[in-house]
């Protein structure tokens, strides 16, 4: 029922087909490009003015200012993007349902207390100076630092959806059966709350790749991301910006993966959750 | 009310310290030494260590901690020698001393008492513009339900949705500004009309992302207040579908709009990083960004105490705007800030 509604969503399949086509390009577009996309060339990627060359036959993209391959690099970047996009929204998603299962059953409890006035303050802390921070306390950043400072950093906005859901599932009769029955907390935890906030926990975390991708490529745009030459979509950006007058490609094509990452989650998300709570439509 | 409104006063006080405290010791963990920052890559290890005793670095850092909050707020009669007031912002009697930044030898206060109207101004008319804009662009899509202006709103509003605003600026700046060259590129400008045109670009790109957001908002709104019985009454009663829209539906959608609106500009007063980044805005992200790189404390200090003051600010009066104007909030069940 709930897949059927979600098959018949024009925007949700559109967002599906856009996923489907990234990880695609993830998987084999670094194998299909077939350049290196660390390695300069100088003879085909410049103009004779010694700009970088426009697309082209040879590079579908053009190339960048070391004259490298952009369609290579936005293959590799992608690899980047959604490999640090997903298990940044993994580990974030598993906290965040932890914190708000725990602060949601234990309503007004000093648990809960506690757990939400750490949720406050870490909202109210600068999201982008927090995670700077931490990267800047690292001393060499590299994708996997960057996925663990996102999701140990954006569990926050999870955990408050999963608490609210929590709240209104514990309050149902079953609950009570199942404590009279003799279950013991973790089992009603594990049996009875979690499967029922699953559908929440789902929509946050779609629409989570989005935000953490986003957030990859805002911290490698401000120069805090993952150390060069490494490609990502947010610092091939912020290097194309200075070249734009020249070589409008060079932002094109990254502007242009990053929006189109970001659309495909947010739509699948949305999809995903007019199928699971219809009334919203 | 009262009591209602001390105690969202009195937790967001314990919000603002609690981000000052964890601030304080995530500025101290930085790798890099300030004082070697200050005093240069060349400078002989003895005028380094001066540096650090006169910046008061080589105190340990509960002694720093200790001092940061005794000076952070206190009145003006506080003792302490003649110049013990000199890097002190007042607002009365009551002092706020930041200290004094390690690159630009000028007090905290002072520098952001600077920066702040400019990224205020960019705040305000961003958010100016994405309330005006997302309001009617929801109103037209919502009272055109399932036609081509409906559809060409949401799509629009998920593009706008999605798409960060270093992507929008930097579109928004190749075809504006370099392309037709109708705006400057970046920069502040020197006199007040140049200001008004080098606000335009960053103020719609951050407008964009929020107006985006917002004509989704009213637009879900509105839906949801046109199948309400109140609706139909309005319209058995006569009134016109321009009044029935407006006065009716838009009116009810107005305060998730204007909970928004005010969220979003606590979040913006703080500063806009990448924005202001892009278009060299010289506000309080801009500024807080090169603090950073600078390892400047004291700096970094004073933008996330405003940034977090910001944001605490808008929650509380939301909340209380909330229970002022909808009496079911104001009854202790509902009133849990989160």
């Amino acid at each position: 029922m709930t897949f059927a509604r979600f098959r018949k969503n024009r925007g949700a399949m559109v967002g599906v087909a856009i996923v489907a086509l990234l990880l695609g390009f993830a998987l084999f577009g670094p194998w299909l490009v077939r350049h290196d996309p660390l390695a300069s060339d100088f003879v085909h990627g410049a103009t004779r003015e010694g700009l970088p060359s426009p697309p082209s036959g040879r590079y579908l993209l053009g190339a960048d200012r070391l004259f490298r391959d952009q369609l290579a690099r936005l293959a590799t970047g992608a690899r980047v993007s959604l490999l640090i996009g997903l298990a940044a929204t993994l580990i974030a998603t598993a906290l965040g349902t932890v914190v708000g299962v725990i602060s949601g059953y234990y309503e007004r409890r000093a648990v809960d207390t506690v757990l939400m006035r750490v949720v406050d303050v870490g909202l109210a802390f600068p999201f982008l100076l927090l995670v700077m921070a931490v990267g800047a306390a690292l001393d060499r950043t590299t994708a996997t630092t960057i996925l663990v400072t996102l999701g140990l950093t954006g569990w926050l906005g999870t955990a408050r959806v999963v608490r609210a859901k929590t709240i209104q599932i514990a309050h149902h009769d079953f609950v009570l059966a199942a404590r009279a029955l003799g279950r013991s907390t973790p089992g009603i935890l594990w049996r009875h709350i979690l499967p029922n906030v699953l559908g929440p926990v789902l929509v946050v975390g779609t629409v989570s790749v989005s935000q953490m991708i986003l957030a990859e490529s805002v911290l490698s745009y401000l120069g805090a991301g993952i150390a060069p030459p490494t490609p990502t979509w947010g610092h091939m950006l912020f290097e194309g910006q200075d070249y734009f007058g020249a070589a409008p490609w060079l932002v094109a094509a990254p502007a242009g993966a990053i929006l189109l990452a970001v659309l495909g989650f947010n739509l699948v998300g949305e999809g995903l959750r007019d199928a699971i709570d219809p009334r919203q439509e | 009310m009262i009591k209602r409104a001390l105690r969202r006063l009195g937790w967001s006080v314990f919000v603002v310290w609690a981000t000052v405290t964890l601030a304080f010791f995530v500025n101290h963990s930085l790798p890099d030494d300030p004082a070697r920052m200050v005093a240069g890559a060349q400078a002989r290890p003895q005028d380094v260590e001066r540096i650090r005793a006169q910046l008061g670095l080589d105190r340990p850092i509960l002694v720093q901690y200790g001092s940061y909050l005794s000076r952070l707020v206190h009145t003006r009669w506080r003792g302490g020698g003649a110049d013990a007031h000199a890097t002190c912002g007042a607002l009365g009697p009551l002092h706020v001393d930041l200290g004094k930044s390690y690159q630009k030898r000028q007090p905290v206060v002072t520098v952001l008492a600077e920066r702040a109207p400019k990224t205020a101004l960019l705040a305000f008319a961003a958010v100016a513009l994405q309330v005006a804009f997302g309001m009617i662009a929801g109103v037209v899509a919502a009272s055109r339900k399932r036609t081509w202006a409906d559809t060409a709103a949401v799509g629009a509003s998920l593009v706008g949705v999605s798409a960060p605003t270093f992507v929008t600026g930097v579109v928004l700046q190749y075809v504006l500004a370099h392309k037709l060259r109708l705006l400057p590129l970046d920069g502040y400008g020197t006199t007040l009309a140049e200001h008004l045109r080098c606000l335009v670009l960053p103020a719609l790109t951050l407008g964009v992302f929020g107006a985006a957001y917002y004509t989704r908002l009213v637009r879900d709104e509105m839906l949801g207040q046109l199948d309400q019985d109140y609706v139909r009454t309005a319209y058995a009663k006569g009134l016109s579908r321009a009044s029935v829209l407006v006065r009716h539906a838009l009116r009810n959608a107005l305060m998730p709009l204007m909970t928004a609106a005010a969220l979003d500009l606590g979040t913006l007063l703080g500063g806009a990083i990448v924005t202001e980044s892009i278009f060299r805005w010289p506000g309080l992200g801009a500024l807080s960004i090169q603090a950073l790189l600078d390892r400047d404390g004291p700096v970094i200090m004073g933008c996330v105490i405003l940034t977090s003051t910001a944001v605490v600010l808008a929650n509380v009066v939301v909340d209380l705007a909330y229970g002022a104007l909808d009496p079911r909030v104001r009854d202790e069940g509902a009133a849990d800030p989160t």
